[in-house]
């Protein structure tokens, strides 16, 4: 179903003779063990003894916390133990917030204490002998509520008579920061229309993977150390969030896991089920283990930033030249800032989309609502962002009676003009937007395009096309995060890999990255094997993270599109560190200089004379095991640590400038839709999807990734959505009513991609994977298209399940109320 | 006639006999992962929605946290660790990896024993044919072209 | 996951599970348990007995009468139905059976337990209204015939009561049908459906918009009196994520008479 154009690998120095593995289609190492069902996911590690954790959860969006009564449940035959609230209140200290005041003063533990503040919110937890006898228990914990009014609609938070959700920050309204760079009048005044949107919406959802979170943690009661075997996707920070909360060093916490059933952000933030699980463990002295179901997950886990863009203005030339937009955005965190606010100050590492205008005010205020907290989602942050922006461009060439494909091509930032430098600091390494574009509108057959609108109407159908970009920005400055709160210490990025000799010629490599699936064993081993000049199969990536591997950093971690940047980047240091000192020994050895060895078929060898060779397991017997009479200063170990960093600067905070990530990776999607005006239902007919993300290591792999972003962007543009009820009740608990695509929803689809190398990474390559949220807009750009013949109805939100386009059919004109036009 | 609260029953799975007391309950994929300790079949929702659970049941593709373990009584089972040989990967298997059908591999379990059951019926489907018979497992990753793909090229 | 404690039988005959179903008040019977295992995850219901009907031979089956009247065993899958050459008298059945949810959840699912369910989203509802279907139903007292539209009494509630069990379902001859429906995505749980038979008469009902399908009889197969037969209906159907209640309304009207009209073409 699938047509694929995939341009040409890299390009083979000339040099070289051998081939390469970077740029080819390897297979994956993973594969082997998963089609197997030989993958170990944390849920398959059993521990004598252990017992299971069941959560007792709040039904209530919003209510005070009487009491905690585990005595009926202590008493339940199985039950091992309990913890509450109160318990913890006096065992940890709230974690560490990254926000400043307001929301700095939020009290947030592991368990509701003294209050629940979403529905599915952990109040207790009890321990048992059985899965099903936790459950049993914890239904016998008797938890008195006085319930509180909710507060469900971000745009309701700041009212005056609106439930305060935190007395300790004294309002809802947790963080704010205005966002302003270039000249808003001058460019208000340049305009020939100013073009005003009152409110756009973009939704709550989150990607679902299909493994919840989940762990068994173990307490060693001698070194007062905890091995956690999760699938927490971001290490690094659960340490940081945990490590003080539990008041323990960060090397108590030992972070372990082999296989990780998806992640796509949505495992960042499991840390306060994690201490609530380590304080099991060390209370009852067993291996716990936590299973998070479906509803759970649907419940409290991680849902992605609902954000509605008020009172937008964009100033427009006649021409449709872009000059600049101000507008509020308003972000809904849910009940607790568990990553947030730092989705304040993300979305500005593409403040401008991929487009040139350069007078930008934006005012972010973020709040909290009795919901299930947000954090990190596929494209975080940014996705709302873009969406926004391709929005303005469509709704702009609409009221102007333009043509999308001409506004766009106007306004993108060229080629030529690349490096740039956005109105924020930001550089934009690379990249050719109109050729992506042009590029999937000639997948698409763009063409055509009039004569299968005729076609579709002739079936009484209506056709649309939409386009949607998105900037897939990698390898995060964490510096930015001063932006939200200037007396945090964080700034730059790393990432560690280790790359060792082996006494036996093994070569063994570990990576402080925690893959859920995308081929990190296999890209790494590519990378090596070009570097050592060996084959991929003696390359031994090992499989998954553990802390304990010394290949483990501050922002370790498989998050944000930065695997190719840092983690990739890490793996070559350590590797070219490691042929240096394989060059080193080999020539002590040959008695020759290290410019005359080459690395080539597993031996160090001299270029002239490639008789004279070590096998890579004489150099590693050497070094390990028969190293009597080798030179005193001879510095080799043939067991190399590479910590990566990207070059970065900590941001201005006081104008909110700098650069704040490494790689732009882009994308175009193009989707075509077909409705069926009598319903509103419609259906995806076409698709074309591009992605340039610079160098590729593996094609296959950034293809797979393209298109499950782009599936997920789909499935949110049409049905998947975390819509509550007006008391705080969660409507799409389940696969049920929370719809995610499935094979029969998916529409045929093209993909291309365009190469621009980044100029500021090793080996060219961009962070990549989080493309996605182009679809949402495609999506909701090609309903605009397909519903103009029925009276113009403005597409305002980010997801438009058939109720809503039928919304939009039946009457335009409520939607057309959110847009005006001013001339000038 | 007498009811049971718990009972001691016998399965094969894969060949392989197993006895053991189970509460009525429980459900089949939890003594699949959890008695047997046979990992590879997954849980993914908890409605019966995802599909990472299918194994075969007597000849017949199930999600098996729709099954009480009870029911399975006497029963033979095929579960993704049946699927392959010593060292050798079923055709099918391998296309998998061939056409990159798994990222996480979390779904690819429950995928292959619906595609295995598919292909044993009808050799030859059609793309129509193969989308229906794998719209019962969900997968997050893929967007289930790559997966379209590697279970048509295991059909030829 | 995770059921609450349940005790289990699997009686060989209908007369036992009648038995158990007498002598434990709270036993419910487990038919293919697409339904009642998830209720039970759920924990929303938690009998204390399970009835397994799947041992029971009088309970399966297919038969094809000489007049063309088909009479179904309740503990028959949605695959076998979809399979079997005798249902194919009246194709609808196999042709809505074959949209319910995937193979797996059709390789166990049974055609009672999808009408017992009386889950108003499911398809099977207005499929029997609107052929006709009789159900029997028995009990440890005797058995009875009840006309499918007096069969469906509330959500999860049925004309067999408690301590009863369906035994057989009856699907009088006929062939112009059709069914319609819009889904969430293809296949998925419908927003609204309806199923139409032009059989002596035009007979249309409607799933998804109340508590129990709904049965409107338009003038004529005529696609505007059809929809002005669903207006005329006052349909009261609930709002939720999916759908509002105006939404429903509407799509009732839609697929009434494209139902209908798929009945025409159905000969
Ligand atoms: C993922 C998924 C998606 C689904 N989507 C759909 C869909 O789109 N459309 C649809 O129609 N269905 C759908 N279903 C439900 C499915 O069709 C069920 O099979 C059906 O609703 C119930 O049939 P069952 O045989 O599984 O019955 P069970 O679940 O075993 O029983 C259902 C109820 O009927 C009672 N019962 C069963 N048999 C008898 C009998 N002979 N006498 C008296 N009472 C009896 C039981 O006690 C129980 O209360 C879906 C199910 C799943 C898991």
């Amino acid at each position: 179903m699938t047509e694929t154009t995939v341009t040409e690998p890299i390009v083979v120095e000339e040099q070289e003779t051998r081939p390469r593995y970077a740029g080819q289609n390897v297979p994956r190492k993973e594969d082997k063990r998963l089609v197997q069902g030989e993958g170990v996911f944390f849920d398959d590690v059993k521990r004598h003894n252990m017992g299971y954790v069941h959560f007792v959860r709040s039904p209530y969006a919003h209510a005070k916390i009487r009491s905690v009564d585990v005595s009926k449940a202590l008493e339940h035959p199985g039950v091992i133990g309990t913890l509450t609230g109160d318990e913890v209140a006096l065992l940890t200290d709230p974690f560490f917030q990254i926000s400043s005041p307001p929301g700095a003063h939020l009290k947030d533990f592991c368990l509701g204490v003294g209050k629940a503040r979403f529905v599915g919110e952990p109040v207790a937890a009890v321990v048992a002998n059985t899965r099903e006898t936790a459950r049993d228990a914890a239904e016998l914990v008797e938890v008195d509520y006085e319930p509180l009014p909710a507060v469900t609609d971000a745009r309701r938070a700041l009212d005056d008579d609106a439930q305060i959700l935190h007395d300790d920050a004294g309002t809802n309204l947790t963080w704010e920061g205005l966002y302003e760079w270039g000249d808003l009048d001058a460019a208000f005044a340049e305009a020939d229309r100013v073009v005003k949107i009152s409110e756009l919406h973009f939704h709550r959802f989150n990607s679902t993977p299909l493994e919840c979170n989940g762990a068994l943690v173990e307490y060693n009661r001698g070194t007062g150390q905890w091995t956690l075997i999760t699938n927490n996707q971001f290490p690094g920070f659960a340490a940081i969030m945990m490590g003080p909360a539990m008041r323990v060093g960060l090397d108590k916490l030992r972070f372990v896991t082999q296989d990780i059933g998806g992640g796509f952000g949505n495992k960042i933030t499991s840390h306060p089920q994690l201490v609530a699980c380590c304080l099991l463990a060390r209370k009852l002295n067993r291996p716990v283990q936590w299973t998070e179901w479906r509803t759970d997950f649907h419940l409290s886990m991680s849902h992605g930033n609902e954000r509605w863009f008020e009172d937008t203005e964009v100033a427009v030339k006649e021409d449709g030249t872009l000059l600049g937009f101000r507008t509020t955005a308003l972000d809904d965190a849910g009940a607790w800032l568990r990553y947030e606010p730092l989705g304040g100050v993300i979305w500005a590492q593409v403040t401008p989309g991929m487009y040139r205008w350069r007078h930008i005010r934006l005012d972010f205020k973020q709040v909290v609502t009795n919901k299930a907290p947000v954090s990190p989602n596929r494209g975080y942050s940014r996705m709302q962002h873009l969406w926004f922006t391709e929005r303005i461009i469509d709704i702009v060439a609409h009221e102007l009676g333009l043509d999308p494909v001409e506004v766009r091509k106007r306004n993108y930032i060229r080629t030529d003009e690349m490096p740039y430098e956005t109105p924020n600091g930001c550089v934009y390494d690379s990249g050719d937007y109109a050729k992506l574009l042009d590029t999937a509108l000639e997948l698409i057959g763009y063409d055509e395009l009039d004569s299968r609108r005729a076609d579709a109407e002739s079936r009484g159908k209506l056709l649309g096309l939409g386009i949607g970009s998105t900037l897939d920005s990698g390898t995060n400055n964490f510096g930015q995060s001063r932006l939200i709160n200037p007396e945090l210490q964080f700034s730059g990025n790393n990432e560690v890999a280790t790359v060792k000799l082996d006494i036996f010629g093994e070569i063994v490599v570990t990576l402080g990255t925690t893959p859920q699936g995308q081929s990190h064993e296999t890209t790494a081993a590519q990378v090596v094997a070009d570097i050592l000049g060996c084959s991929i199969d003696d390359v031994n990536v090992r499989a998954g993270h553990d802390s304990y591997w010394n290949s483990h950093a501050g922002f370790s971690g498989t998050y944000a599109s930065q695997f190719a940047v840092t983690g990739l980047g890490a793996v070559k240091g350590a590797t070219d560190m490691l042929a240096e000192q394989m060059k080193k020994l080999a020539c002590v050895v040959l008695g020759c200089s290290p410019e005359d060895i080459e690395l080539a078929e597993g031996q160090a060898r001299m270029k002239e004379n490639p008789e004279a060779a070590l096998p890579f397991m004489a150099l590693g017997a050497i070094i390990n095991a028969n190293n009597a009479g080798l030179p005193e200063d001879l510095d080799v170990t043939l067991n190399c640590r590479y910590v990566y960093r990207p070059p970065f600067q900590p941001p201005d905070v006081e104008r909110k400038y700098g650069n704040l990530t490494l790689t732009y990776a882009a994308q175009v999607h193009v989707a075509v839709v077909e409705v069926d005006p009598e319903t509103g239902v419609y259906e995806i007919v076409d698709y074309a999807a591009v992605d340039d993300c610079g160098v590729r290591i593996n094609p296959q792999v950034v293809e797979g990734q393209v298109m499950g972003a782009t599936a997920q962007a789909l499935g949110a543009a049409t049905h998947e959505t975390y819509t509550y009820d007006e008391d705080g009740n969660l409507l799409t608990p389940n696969f049920y009513d929370y719809h995610v695509p499935h094979a029969l929803d998916m529409p045929p689809l093209k993909t291309g991609s365009v190469e621009s190398a980044s100029p500021f990474t090793s080996m060219g390559t961009k962070g990549m994977g989080e493309g996605g949220g182009a679809g949402i807009h495609a999506v909701c750009a090609a309903l605009q298209d397909a519903l103009r013949p029925r009276g113009n109805p403005i597409v305002f939100d980010s997801c438009n399940p058939y109720h809503s386009v039928w919304e939009l059919l039946s009457d335009p004109e409520s939607s057309r109320q959110r847009v005006t036009v001013e001339s000038r | 006639m007498d009811v049971v609260t718990s009972q001691t029953i016998g399965v094969e799975v894969n060949g392989t006999t197993y006895e053991r007391e189970v509460e009525a309950r429980r459900l089949l994929i939890h003594l699949l992962r959890d008695d047997l300790d046979l990992t590879g079949s997954h849980i993914g929702c908890d409605t019966g929605n995802c599909g990472a659970c299918s194994v075969i049941l007597d000849r017949t593709l199930v999600k098996s946290c729709m099954v009480l373990a009870i029911q399975a009584d006497g029963a033979s089972i095929e579960t993704v660790e049946g699927l392959a040989g010593e060292e050798q990967l079923t055709p099918l298997q391998q296309a998998f990896s061939d056409h990159h059908a798994l990222q996480c591999g979390y779904c690819t379990p429950g995928m292959l024993m619906s595609a295995t059951a598919l292909l044993r019926e009808n050799p030859k489907p059609s793309d129509e044919e193969i989308a229906k018979a794998i719209q019962g497992n969900i997968c997050r990753c893929t967007g289930y072209w790559n997966i379209f793909e590697a279970i048509k090229a295991a059909s030829e | 996951m995770l059921l609450s404690e349940v005790a289990y039988a699997r009686p060989a005959t209908l007369e036992q599970a009648l038995g158990v179903l007498a002598e434990h008040p709270g036993a419910r019977a487990l038919a293919g348990g697409q339904t009642l295992v998830n209720v039970m995850k759920a924990r929303a219901a938690s009998p204390d007995v399970l009835v397994d009907l799947s041992g029971i031979p009088e309970l399966k089956g297919i038969e094809l009468g000489s007049d063309g009247t088909l009479e179904l065993g309740p503990m028959t899958t949605y695959t076998e139905l979809i399979g079997s050459s005798e249902a194919r008298a009246r194709p609808i059945l196999g042709e809505v059976c074959a949209q319910i949810a995937d193979v797996q959840v059709r390789n166990r699912g049974t055609i009672g337990g999808n009408v017992c369910a009386s889950d108003p989203t499911n398809h099977l509802p207005p499929v029997m209204v609107a052929v006709g279907a009789e159900f029997r139903v028995s009990g440890t007292g005797g058995e009875r015939t009840v006309p499918a539209e007096e069969f469906f009494l509330g959500v999860y509630m049925t004309a067999a009561g408690p301590g009863e069990l369906l035994t057989k379902i009856t699907i009088p001859p006929g062939r112009s049908d059709g069914f319609a429906s819009v889904p969430i995505g293809v296949d998925g749980t419908c927003i609204v459906n309806a199923a139409a038979s032009l059989n002596g008469g035009v007979r249309v009902v409607l799933g998804c918009v109340g508590a129990t399908p709904v049965a409107v009889e338009p003038a004529s197969a005529d696609a505007e009196a059809v929809r002005d037969a669903v207006r005329d209906a006052d349909l009261d159907p609930p709002s939720d994520v999916h759908a509002s209640a105006d939404y429903r309304r509407h799509l009732a009207e839609v697929v009434a008479a494209r139902a209908v009209e798929r009945a025409g073409k159905g000969s």
